[in-house]
């Protein structure tokens, strides 16, 4: 672990003496949208074997040995060298950019994301591909057009089901959006800032889980139904609209769909961690028991995955507008509550 | 309607399923003297069965006057080809609290062969009728929406379970 | 209830669109096509279209030996083959004036049971996968697996079963199978209990389920539906209890029935008829009686007198019927199918109006059909 943070540190005076050039900041960009898909590949990967445990089977073992491990390698293989089909009813090019915008939304979501704060002559660097001061706000406007992704999909497709599944999204996003946005100004008042690395500073002795229960509750559901799994998967039902807006895909452009959707768990699970367990922080009370940072977060955030995939395996579908309903009439109120009670405790703190 | 008048009706609906008037054999001796004329060659074959023919022009009361009578539950319709000269419609007809199922046969000529549509009676009687037409072609008089409902609709005026039928695509 | 229910009769409106489900579709248990009209995600009208894998067997079997057409009868459905042997075996039974042997009678009553059992596990995991429960539908296939075993153990095959026979059955118990059935069905018991438990329990399901497409008394015995749907309508109706064929009159079991008429209850008529079953089949294996499990001379070769014969019986799904008229040659005259899954097929398009799209998976898959029977 020394020899890690000593070669960490060596790597951020490298940098540091560059302050930060453009070029520095796209070599870090690279690695991190880098490591973000690998961490999307590791979620596919977890959630086909985490699910088969579940349900009492056995999950990918066949490629790669025993484990599987290499069972997504071979998925991704067959699905670029399938033929690339677009429906004669499309909208060709609203079909050919959903995907595209989708992964866009994920990709600048990773641009803000920080994954450790490192201390060095008395200045802290974030690790992150940029440093905002309203960093949570962009996140949450980038995140948005994922919804377009859903509608231009929707639209351009030529496809009733894909069609009701975009309806479906816009009008499942304007309930869920908000309450999403609460739990956050909550956060944000208590942390008397929008950028998140002040965020998770202002975690270094309590979590914001334990300050406000209610507010994670409500910011995990309404993240479950962000991202569109189970049971607020709505817009791919199974058994009701065959694969939901990505009826007609197929192929690799259906693989950047698929992945765009891992991509944004991923992040989602990346923000929950950052903004109410703690980010980068070890326990409460305790800290860090020297272990980096980062190991800290990513820990944390494959729990979160894992919560993710538990909920997967234990829950049915809501209808939809069941959904719209728990929006508007629970979670609504909730984070309402829950902004009310964050800002006493914000001011009593203060 | 209040909810108590409603729970009331079920209530009442419920007792007339399980206490139907007449479920056993007394049934065929009242319905031969209701249509003295109509129903003839009444049989029990065995205890839980009963056989009769009726005249296909006064199938509708027939069947009003069992549905009246408990026999609440139409189990099937069916035709059979008798070449050269007669077809028969055979119905089954039973009550959801009794064994008896009562087999009605009504034979039509082969050449014209149509008779009454009991949809108005029992309502699953729809898609029974629709097989029984595209497979016979028999029709039936006042039955909503005949049409093919197994076959395809090419094959509508094949009549394909007619003993003369010779096979797709040749006309019989 | 009218029939313009069962038809889509006028072309969309503008402000509504008409939506095709299937005939390939995830939501079926095979190929039919159930047109909808809807405005937003409410159905407005609805109609289904069967007949994509009518195979003709009423033709077909009509051009059969009478032994010939006992295999084909798997085919009906093959969920249901045992009852579907069965049922056509009592029918010739009849017309050949025959008795089956006592422990035959007790044979075909077990692997009866056992067939609905695994139909009806099917069936409700179907059901789970609709309303999105991937994991209870996997729950309830492994569960199946051993009652699959069970069957196959008796009759040598895993699905199409082909066991009963005219006056007998074609295979005596293996040696040890009660200790096996019993070890099985015991471990079933618990399963089922706590996958019950954990259907009643959970607050999603019970959100997607309870007060969805509710048939009541009346509605469900007018329109005909058959089997566990009726049952869980309140209608008292199953031939085991009021027509009692082979031995069901020497057993004690209950009837299950329900009262709301909801998705809910007629999962729960399925969950709890498992339990029954077991109960049946405890007692068939306690009372069975040693003696010879067919005929000496078993009519595989026959020519029944000139007849006809209405044999049902109560199948998983409902009343199976099959009607089969005699002319005194080695062929029937005619043969009719009348399956419990065709009246409740036509049933379906009246309940799903006014209901949700997402509502249509849940309440065609509570009728638990099977198309294969549908258009025979």
């Amino acid at each position: 672990m020394g020899l890690f943070i000593t070669i960490m540190d060596y790597l951020v005076i490298f940098f540091s003496t560059w302050e930060f050039a453009p070029w520095v900041r796209g070599i870090l960009g690279g690695l991190v949208i880098g490591a973000v898909f690998g961490g999307a590949l590791v979620m596919v990967y977890l959630e086909r074997k985490f699910l088969g445990d579940i349900q009492s089977r056995i999950g990918p073992n066949r490629v790669g040995g025993r484990f599987g491990v290499l069972q997504l390698i071979a998925d991704a293989i067959k699905l670029f060298t399938k033929e690339d089909i677009i429906p004669a009813k499309a909208d060709k090019w609203l079909f050919i950019g959903a995907p595209i915008v989708a992964l866009t939304s994920g990709f600048l979501m990773v641009a803000v994301i920080p994954f450790d704060l490192l201390m060095i002559k008395g200045s802290e660097y974030a690790v992150a591909v940029s440093r905002m001061d309203i960093s949570i706000l962009y996140l949450e406007a980038v995140s948005g057009l994922s919804i377009f992704a859903i509608f231009m999909a929707g639209w351009g497709s030529g496809s009733k089901y894909s069609l009701l599944a975009g309806f479906r999204n816009v009008a499942k996003m304007i309930g869920y959006e908000v309450p999403l946005g609460i739990a956050i100004i909550s956060v944000a008042v208590m942390a008397h800032s929008l950028d998140i690395v002040e965020i998770v500073k202002a975690q270094s002795t309590w979590w914001f889980i334990i300050a406000q229960p209610l507010g994670f509750v409500v910011f995990f559901i309404a993240l479950l139904a962000d991202v569109g799994r189970i049971p607020f998967d709505q817009t791919e039902a199974e058994e009701e609209l065959i694969a939901g807006w990505a009826t007609e895909y197929s192929g690799m452009r259906w693989g950047l769909a698929f992945f765009a959707e891992y991509l944004h768990a991923v992040v989602g699970s990346f923000i929950i961690t950052l903004i109410f367990l703690g980010g980068w922080n070890g326990l409460p009370l305790i800290g860090n028991l020297y272990i980096p940072g980062i190991f800290w977060l990513i820990a944390k955030t494959i729990m979160v995955i894992m919560l993710f995939i538990w909920v997967r395996g234990a829950l049915p579908r809501y209808r939809i507008d069941q959904v719209i309903d728990i929006g508007w009439k629970v979670l609504i109120p909730l984070a309402l509550l829950n902004l009310v009670w964050s800002t006493i405790i914000g001011l009593m703190w203060a | 309607m209040t909810d108590e008048q409603a729970a009331k009706e079920m209530l009442d609906d419920i007792k007339k399923i399980i206490e139907p008037s007449k479920t056993d054999k007394t049934i065929m001796v009242e319905l031969s003297k209701t249509f003295e004329n109509a129903v003839f060659d009444v049989a029990v074959p065995s205890p839980n069965r009963a056989v009769a023919r009726v005249d296909p022009g006064k199938v509708k009361p027939i069947m009003q006057f069992l549905l009246d009578n408990g026999f609440d539950h139409l189990s099937c319709i069916s035709g059979v080809d008798y070449p050269p000269d007669r077809m028969d419609v055979v119905y089954h007809v039973t009550s959801y609290s009794g064994p008896l199922v009562i087999t009605l046969k009504a034979s039509i000529p082969r050449d014209d062969p149509n008779i009454d549509s009991i949809c108005d009676i029992y309502w699953n009687a729809n898609w029974y009728e629709r097989e029984t037409y595209e497979l016979y072609g028999i029709k039936f008089n006042d039955c909503p929406y005949l049409k093919v409902l197994l076959l395809v609709e090419e094959m509508e005026g094949e009549w394909p379970l007619r003993k003369d039928y010779a096979g797709y695509p040749n006309p019989t | 209830m009218t029939h313009e229910a069962t038809q889509i009769t006028s072309p969309p409106k503008s402000s509504e669109i008409l939506l095709h489900l299937g005939p390939q579709h995830p939501l079926q248990p095979g190929p039919f096509l159930l047109d909808l009209k809807i405005e937003g995600e409410t159905i407005r009208e609805a109609e289904l279209k069967i007949g994509y894998i009518h195979k003709g067997m009423e033709k077909v079997f009509e051009d059969r030996t009478y032994i010939q057409i006992l295999p084909l009868t798997d085919r009906i459905c093959y969920l249901a083959s045992n009852s579907n042997n069965d049922v056509y075996c009592r029918g010739i039974e009849e017309l050949l004036g025959i008795e089956p042997t006592e422990r035959a009678k007790y044979l075909r009553v077990l692997t009866n049971e056992l067939c609905r059992i695994q139909s009806h596990l099917l069936g409700i995991g179907e059901y789970t996968t609709d309303v999105g429960f991937l994991t209870m539908f996997i729950y309830m296939v492994r569960e199946r697996e051993g009652v699959v075993s069970l069957l196959e153990a008796i009759t040598g095959s895993r699905l199409n079963h082909n066991y009963a026979r005219f006056g007998g059955v074609a295979h005596d118990l293996p040696p040890g199978y009660k200790e096996m059935a019993l070890k099985t069905l015991g471990e079933l018991k618990k399963l089922v209990k706590s996958h019950d438990e954990m259907l009643s329990s959970d607050s999603i399901y019970l959100r997607r389920t309870k007060g969805v497409g509710v048939l009541t008394t009346k509605v469900a015995s007018e329109l005909g539906v058959a089997g566990p749907p009726l049952r869980a309508s309140g209608v008292n109706y199953d031939l085991r209890r009021i027509e009692p064929y082979l031995v069901y009159d020497e057993l004690d079991f209950n009837v299950i029935t329900q009262t709301d008429g909801d998705v809910f209850s007629r999962v729960k008529v399925r969950l709890l008829e498992i339990l029954e079953s077991i109960y049946i089949i405890e007692q068939c294996l306690d009372q069975m009686p040693s003696g010879p499990y067919k005929q000496d001379v078993m009519p595989y070769i026959t020519r029944p007198k000139p007849g006809e014969v209405y044999s049902r019986i109560e199948d998983p799904r409902g009343e199976m019927g099959m009607y089969i008229i005699s002319d005194g040659s080695d062929k029937p005259y005619r043969f009719r199918i009348r399956g419990p899954a065709f009246a409740t097929a036509q049933a379906l398009p009246p309940l799903l109006i006014g209901t949700y799209v997402a509502d249509v998976a849940a309440i065609a898959a509570s009728m638990d059909s099977c198309t294969s029977e549908v258009d025979r």
